[in-house]
């Protein structure tokens, strides 16, 4: 074991940059269960630092995962000043506060960067419907509401099944599941008619033919053009807005150090995660999962969280999910 | 754990008398008991009536089951506290003896002194005063080879957890002072 | 038979010098971390997870494996001498292992759950290695319905098996099922119970609570009779092995049933939990001397060790073909997988055969090599009894403190678990049982979210329980279990009476 220790020590020898560095392992504090999009994501940045030696300190992925994430935003919240922990967030620091009123405010984090935008697709059965119109059709002639798979309650899944209510007039019953997997499998076993995951949570059980995406919710199709499937690439998978259902929504992937930090302990981590994009695994990964690289920092960053907060409290508010 | 394998052998000191009194009866320990699962289960049943427990068009809501369960809860120590309050013959039994009640607090206060510490002192400066203390104080045992144990022990724990698996224990300012 | 041929290929990648090595790397650190208290199967696994990073896939997936089979070993060993659950699983195994080792059997108790651990996991590695394809469309079967019928099911193995009061086990069970219910509703998104408190927004844990339970309270319990740990280690446990393996064949049904529960449970996804339990309630309630459990019977170990293993194994299938993890382990596994680009999924067995069959020929060979590392080791582990109790007593409070913290990193979680040594105590001595108690914590949410997900499906609608043969079968079946004692009581007037008519029925 110490052998390892000292072995693994050797290997990250990294040229010390000027300014801070961590002293301690640092926790990439992960908002979500084992296995889900967040985890695989902070799985990659820990091994794409490791094998890059990108940083003195090992890193360590802790799960808080507890009531629907606000469990890790609490915890990020409570540990002011201390620079070894950074939170993978996403839309949870907007949704979270308005729907089950957690005391917690994103401005109160220090803002690293974004480091990936997340879409939205709808999938259904690779037995059901073959088009979105079919599938609104159909949607609107069952005698029961087509059940619809997501994640959490009053949350982006439910969100975007609440817009699709609004702008066809179909009605869906939302069932929300504990993580898109279990959301992916329910849907191959014929348990919901369709969901909402982002590529990443359906991917293996396209690829195997079971499930079919309909449309993506975003305004230009996905850029990557290899096959995924046999007979398709992600850039296949036709807009939701071609399609006639005008809705549009992406997550973003984003990191966040703990309030009260200085300067320079930000600036160390905004410098980690921008050599991270630059890395194999991260390009990779990014295009396994379909995900749309960006790389926001400073007042960049700043200006497009209030716009997204902006978004979400309107989207939220119409879906009414706030709570009183 | 193996560390601790140099032998030491010492004898039970003060086996608990048999004829030690009675400090307090199991009869007046269930009525206590059941008064504050009471309590709990009204506590509980309001918030969750609060929280709505109807049963609407999409099944129970979040209330539903827990107000429900409060409800048998209550119901469950409603009983047990009726029960013991008519076994008026049977409720002579002891619940703990003087020396007994004792010798749990032996344990119980240190592990209580310890929860505290360990908010100030972080985790390994307060287990190395447990152990080295209960066993000087409780388990009369020398000084030196508590003191040796405690140590053998905190740092052994220090180092796989500390040292080796990143686990992050909390602190204190001894820990601060050699700059972990 | 095609599995066979590419499981020997499978051994063949396995038989070298250099991945023997890793496993019994693997295997020791596995054992470490599932014997340190609060690291545990996923905890340590996650820890561990790094270390492969720079290795190639077979060789990391070889030692992860094995850290994990490890893991699984070494969780037996500190609830059975210490009655400190690592993990949710590991809770029955306490009920007679614990008892045993007081009455100076760790030995004998830990060759138990070794030896059942390692026949649990044979019969899950077989079934896998065979059935692999049509168990995993079996899987998919399992809507909201069903997994609240098997949850059902559980709980209704449970009821009326103590011989404790009925209202005190009411009492337990409802505690557990409200304590469970604390924190965030995933249905409705809302919180519950928390009263305003960002501590308990994260819900009680169920380890913090067992550690308290079962933990803390036991030290207290030991200290108010006497000042030692009763029992003195086994000599050499040769012998202590090879008697137990001659009374194995005496307990066929239980090791039969019990892995067929395992199995059963373990490839619903994360139906790993309530396989244990399942087991030990089985095993009581089909007894011809249910009174003897809970004192040391090793029977008792058996039941629950077979089962969690068999469904500890069997979890990685839904993992590997479906991408659930069946437990927290499994699923820190399948974190590590994906580190590999091995994403898990129903093409997984078609696009990397050679590294499915490499990973179920390592089950085979780690869990051989495992059952003997741990077997050698059980007089090391058995002989912690003969410290001091004033030695040990302090150490396994410290153990506890790390546990509870090193789960969420929160103090609050120690005082809570000191709560819980102080509920353990009282409860203990008033008669209140705990096991109940612990079942709905772990299994009361699952349950709960389960019903009211079937609920917005139907509608509403009760029927979705008797909807399709499945469904219908469980539910049916908990429903039978439930009543049994009734049932049974019915039967033998009947049959007393010598009447032939027909019981039906009552659901």
């Amino acid at each position: 074991m110490r052998a390892a220790i000292a072995l693994a020590a050797a290997l990250c020898s990294a040229p010390a940059s000027a300014g801070w560095e961590p002293t301690k392992p640092v926790e990439i504090v992960v908002a979500a269960g084992a296995g889900g999009a967040s985890d695989q994501m902070a799985r990659m940045m820990q091994a794409a630092i490791q094998k890059n030696n990108l940083m003195k300190q090992p890193m360590v992925v802790s799960l808080k995962g507890g009531a629907s994430g606000a469990e890790a935003l609490m915890y990020m919240k409570s540990s002011e000043g201390d620079a070894n922990k950074v939170l993978i967030a996403y839309s949870l620091i907007y949704m979270l506060p308005l729907s089950a009123k957690i005391p917690f405010n994103w401005r109160e984090l220090t803002p690293v960067s974004v480091i990936a935008l997340d879409q939205f697709v709808l999938w259904d059965n690779a037995g059901g419907p073959k088009s979105v119109k079919e599938f609104i059709a159909a949607a609107k002639a069952a005698s029961s509401p087509f059940k619809m798979g997501g994640t959490g309650s009053k949350r982006e899944d439910h969100v975007l099944t609440v817009f699709m209510e609004q702008k066809t007039g179909a009605k869906f019953s939302y069932l929300p599941y504990k993580s898109g997997g279990e959301a992916a499998t329910q849907l191959v076993g014929n348990h919901t008619e369709s969901n909402v995951n982002n590529p990443s949570e359906n991917l293996e059980v396209w690829r195997a033919g079971q499930v079919r995406p309909l449309c993506v919710f975003d305004k230009e199709r996905i850029s990557y053009t290899g096959k995924v499937t046999e007979a398709q690439s992600w850039h296949d998978i036709p807009t939701c807005k071609e399609e006639g259902l005008d809705i549009q929504y992406l997550m973003l992937r984003a990191m966040f150090l703990p309030g009260k930090v200085t300067p320079e302990q930000q600036a160390f981590y905004v410098d980690l995660f921008h050599k991270v994009t630059q890395t194999t695994e991260y390009k990779d990964y990014m295009e396994k999962q379909a995900l749309k690289p960006i790389f926001l920092t400073g007042k960049d960053m700043v200006q497009f969280l209030e716009e997204d907060d902006t978004l979400n409290k309107s989207l939220m508010t119409e879906a009414g999910f706030v709570a009183k | 754990m193996s560390q601790t394998d140099i032998e030491i052998v010492v004898d039970d000191p003060t086996a608990p008398e048999d004829d030690s009194p009675s400090v307090v009866s199991t009869r007046t320990i269930e009525i206590v008991v059941s008064l504050l699962l009471l309590a709990l289960a009204a506590t509980l049943g309001y918030d969750n009536w609060r929280t709505g427990i109807s049963w609407d068009s999409t099944g129970p809501e979040p209330g539903y089951f827990p107000f429900y369960l409060s409800v048998i809860l209550g119901g469950g120590s409603l009983y047990g506290l009726v029960s013991a309050l008519l076994s008026q013959h049977g409720g002579s039994q002891t619940f703990v003896t003087r020396a007994q009640l004792r010798r749990v607090l032996a344990v119980f206060v240190p592990t209580l002194l310890f929860c505290l510490a360990m908010q100030f002192l972080g985790l390994y400066v307060a287990s190395f005063l447990l152990i080295a203390g209960f066993m000087r104080l409780v388990g009369k045992i020398a000084l030196w080879k508590s003191l040796l144990t405690a140590f053998v022990f905190t740092a052994v724990m220090f180092v796989t957890f500390d040292i080796a698996f990143d686990v992050i224990m909390p602190k204190g300012p001894l820990e601060a002072a050699f700059g972990r | 038979m095609e599995a066979f041929g590419l499981l020997v290929q499978g051994f063949g990648v396995l038989l070298t010098g250099k991945t023997l090595v890793l496993m019994m790397v693997g295997l020791v650190l596995g054992i470490f971390v599932g014997v340190l208290p609060g690291l545990g199967g996923p905890n340590g696994v996650a820890i561990l997870l790094p270390l492969t990073f720079t290795m190639d896939p077979t060789s990391a997936i070889v030692m992860l494996s094995c850290i994990y089979w490890g893991a699984l070993f070494g969780g037996a060993i500190t609830s059975i001498l210490f009655n400190i659950p690592g993990e949710a699983w590991s809770v029955a195994t306490t009920f007679d292992g614990y008892p045993m080792a007081q009455q100076g059997r760790a030995a004998e108790a830990l060759t138990a759950a070794f030896t059942s651990s390692f026949i649990g996991s044979l019969v899950a590695v077989l079934l896998i290695t065979f059935l692999a394809p049509m168990i995993s469309s079996f899987a998919l079967k399992f809507g909201p319905p069903e997994f609240f019928a098997v949850y059902l099911l559980t709980f209704c193995s449970f009821v009326g098996l103590g011989r404790e009061a009925k209202h005190k086990t009411v009492i337990s069970m409802s505690l557990g099922l409200l304590l469970a219910g604390i924190g965030m509703d995933t249905v409705s998104g809302n919180l519950r119970m928390t009263f305003g408190s960002a501590e308990l927004l994260r819900g009680i844990n169920f380890l913090v609570a067992v550690i308290g339970l079962f933990g803390i309270s036991e030290i207290l319990l030991t200290m108010e009779e006497r000042l030692a740990l009763r029992g003195h280690a086994a000599g050499i446990s040769l012998r202590v092995v090879l008697s137990v393996w001659k009374d194995l064949p005496k307990y066929w049904v239980t090791l039969l049933r019990s892995s067929f529960i395992g199995c059963w449970l373990g490839i619903t996804p994360g139906g790993a939990i309530a396989a244990s339990f399942m087991g030990y309630n089985l095993a009581k309630r089909f007894s011809k001397d249910p009174e003897s459990f809970g004192k040391g019977r090793i029977e008792g170990v058996f039941a629950p060790e077979t089962a969690a293993h068999a469904s500890g194994t069997a979890a990685l299938l839904p993992m590997l073909a479906l991408g659930i993890p069946g437990s927290g382990t499994a699923a820190i596994l399948l974190g590590g997988l994906m580190v590999w680009g091995l994403n898990p999924g129903p093409l997984l067995f078609v696009e990397h055969k050679d590294f499915v069959w490499g990973l179920i020929a390592s089950m085979y060979l780690g869990n051989v090599v495992g059952l003997v590392l741990v077997l050698t080791t059980v007089p090391i582990f058995a002989s912690i009894l003969r410290v001091p109790f004033a030695a040990v007593a302090p150490m396994i409070v410290v153990s506890c403190a790390i546990g509870a913290y090193a789960i969420q990193n929160a103090m609050f979680d120690i005082w809570l678990m000191l709560g819980f040594g102080v509920v353990g105590y009282v409860f203990k001595k008033i008669g209140i049982p705990l096991a109940p108690f612990t079942l709905a914590l772990v299994l009361g949410n699952r349950a709960e979210d389960a019903f009211r997900l079937s609920m917005i499906g139907s509608g509403g609608n009760l029927k979705v329980f008797w909807s399709n043969g499945l469904v219908g079968s469980i539910a049916t079946l908990a429903i039978l279990l439930l009543f049994w004692p009734l049932i049974d009581r019915l039967l033998q007037r009947v049959g007393l009476a010598r009447q032939a008519k027909p019981v039906s029925g009552q659901a």
